[in-house]
């Protein structure tokens, strides 16, 4: 399963946002707990929930989700 | 009963298991797993009520023995299936439509393993009735009796089994939203004056 692992940047854009996960989970139609386990990685959502997000915070897909782990913050070359 | 009328009870079902009953009970895996090992029990009970009834057929002491099996049983059971149903906040006894795409994929999980698990008790207990067979002879009859409580016994399992695998194989649940809060506010207000992602 870990071949399949989707990250993902939901927790930093949340934050960002300012939005909390029972608000998230509300405005997607899932459950809270859902968000959850999407934000350790533990789900890896559907297509359909995945084009959700990235409609909600308005960005690309690819903002939000990716196959490779993204970057740490300060680690992107100058 | 109409769909209609199930309506009310579908929706206090799916509030009731929303709520945190006794979340000390289910708070971690090794406690959700003894949760589903005492339901498990519970449904050992019922099959040994069905042993018992075989084995020492239509006997005063045997209905004693019985009775008081089925009554630890329902305390133990209720609680339990209760407890279970609020751990994993009704992934097997909602209905689709209630769930999420998460909880259909766990719920279509458990239901394949306890389907596994359901065909090999199936096969125990046909195997167990082949033998008994062969050793008392060809005269031999399972009494009414005992069909009836392994009926019993083989449907409460049926109807219980995703339950209890559900809840022994549900990982921890993410913290609540006021710790992380409490967390991100603690660690200086958040991101709002950092560049916006994607903007």
């Amino acid at each position: 399963m870990s071949s399949e692992e989707v990250h993902n940047r939901i927790p930093m854009l949340r934050a960002e946002r300012g939005v909390s996960r029972k608000e998230l989970a509300t405005a997607l139609g899932v459950h809270y707990q859902t968000i959850g386990y999407l934000e350790r990685g533990e789900y890896s959502p559907s297509l359909y929930l995945a084009l959700r997000i990235a409609e909600y915070f308005e960005v690309p897909m690819e903002v939000v989700f990716s196959l490779k782990p993204f970057p740490r913050l300060g680690s992107e070359p100058k | 009963m109409t769909d209609g009328r199930k309506a009310p009870w579908r929706i206090s079902q799916a509030e009731a298991v929303q709520m945190d009953i006794l979340p000390g009970w289910y708070a971690t895996r090794g406690r959700r797993r003894l949760l589903a090992a005492t339901g498990a029990f519970s449904l050992g009970l019922a099959w040994a009520m069905a042993g018992v009834v075989w084995v020492a057929g239509p006997d005063e002491g045997a209905r004693w023995i019985v009775l008081t099996l089925l009554a630890v049983m329902l305390v133990i059971y209720l609680p339990a299936v209760t407890l279970m149903n609020v751990a994993t906040r009704g992934m097997t006894a909602l209905t689709e439509r209630n769930l999420d795409e998460r909880q259909v994929g766990e719920r279509l999980r458990a239901t394949a393993v306890a389907h596994r698990l359901m065909t090999r008790l199936l096969a125990a207990l046909a195997c167990l009735t082949l033998v008994v067979g062969l050793l008392r002879g060809r005269e031999h009859m399972v009494p009414g009796s005992t069909l009836l409580y392994l009926s019993l016994a083989v449907a409460l399992t049926h109807f219980v089994l995703p339950l209890i695998v559900s809840c022994w194989r549900m990982p921890d649940p993410p913290p609540d939203d006021e710790d992380e809060d409490e967390r991100s506010s603690s660690a200086g207000g958040g991101a709002a004056g950092a560049p916006g992602i994607g903007a």
